[in-house]
């Protein structure tokens, strides 16, 4: 599984997670300093082309963040072949999935 | 054939290895990594459901006055604030800042409990809240 490997994982790992940090940040300072968001609030945000595009690409950093970090850990911990191997596909399908998920429910929204 | 060995990479015992408080750190940033990625398929589907209605929203913010909802979240803050803490003091080293070993315990000994304490805290907090309704 050379899927992301070597110094490009190692940069690919740094830069997504620079993203997830910023959206991290504005997402916490918005709930911190300002009133709790209403069903309505959180609706037309997610809904507009901004935030959802905002939302998508959160999780998109995160799934390929969590995709570098998952397979430092499994290569580490798991010696058998066949057990990594169903490991990492099954998070891979894993992280694939939420990223659709999401991906399709925004596409939704703003349908 | 016994060059593919050498160069193959070693695997760790975790039982063989002393833990030093950077270690603590180091390991505690591929617990809540894991963890982390444990709770991402329920994050997508608390997002799908929090713009599903305004009742599935409700629902959802309702959710945190269970004291199991407490407890769930407190671990959940803890592996963010833990990952978080830990992710920046590995960029910071990564830049060269702080990568001295006195710093780089001081940092590690300010993340271990920087992270317990945002979760004791929040913890605290939401069974306080919860048993106060």
């Amino acid at each position: 599984m050379r899927v992301f490997s070597g110094q490009r994982a190692w940069l690919l790992q740094r830069v997504s997670v620079l993203l997830v940090l910023v959206l991290l940040a504005v997402g916490g300072l918005r709930l911190l300093f300002w009133p709790a968001p209403s069903y309505e609030d959180w609706r037309s945000f997610a809904s507009s082309a901004h935030g959802a595009v905002l939302i998508v690409l959160f999780f998109g950093a995160v799934a390929l963040h969590a995709w570098v970090g998952a397979r430092d850990v499994v290569l580490d911990y798991l010696q058998h072949r066949a057990v990594r191997f169903a490991v990492l596909l099954l998070v891979a399908t894993m992280l694939v999935a939420v990223t659709l998920r999401v991906l399709f429910v925004l596409g939704g929204q703003i349908a | 054939m016994t060059r593919q060995r050498d160069t193959a990479p070693k695997f760790l015992n975790l039982f063989e290895i002393r833990f030093p408080v950077g270690a603590i750190a180091s390991i505690g940033h591929r617990i809540s990594g894991v963890l982390l990625i444990l709770a991402l398929p329920l994050a997508a589907q608390a997002l799908e459901r929090s713009l599903h209605s305004e009742a599935e929203f409700r629902a959802l913010l309702a959710m945190r006055a269970s004291p199991w909802a407490s407890i769930a979240t407190a671990v959940v803050a803890w592996a963010i604030a833990h990952h978080l803490l830990a992710g920046i003091r590995h960029l910071l080293m990564d830049l060269g800042v702080g990568h001295r070993l006195a710093a780089a315990r001081a940092s590690a000994w300010f993340v271990n409990v920087a992270a317990l304490a945002v979760a004791i805290a929040i913890l605290a907090a939401g069974l306080w809240s919860g048993g106060a309704r």
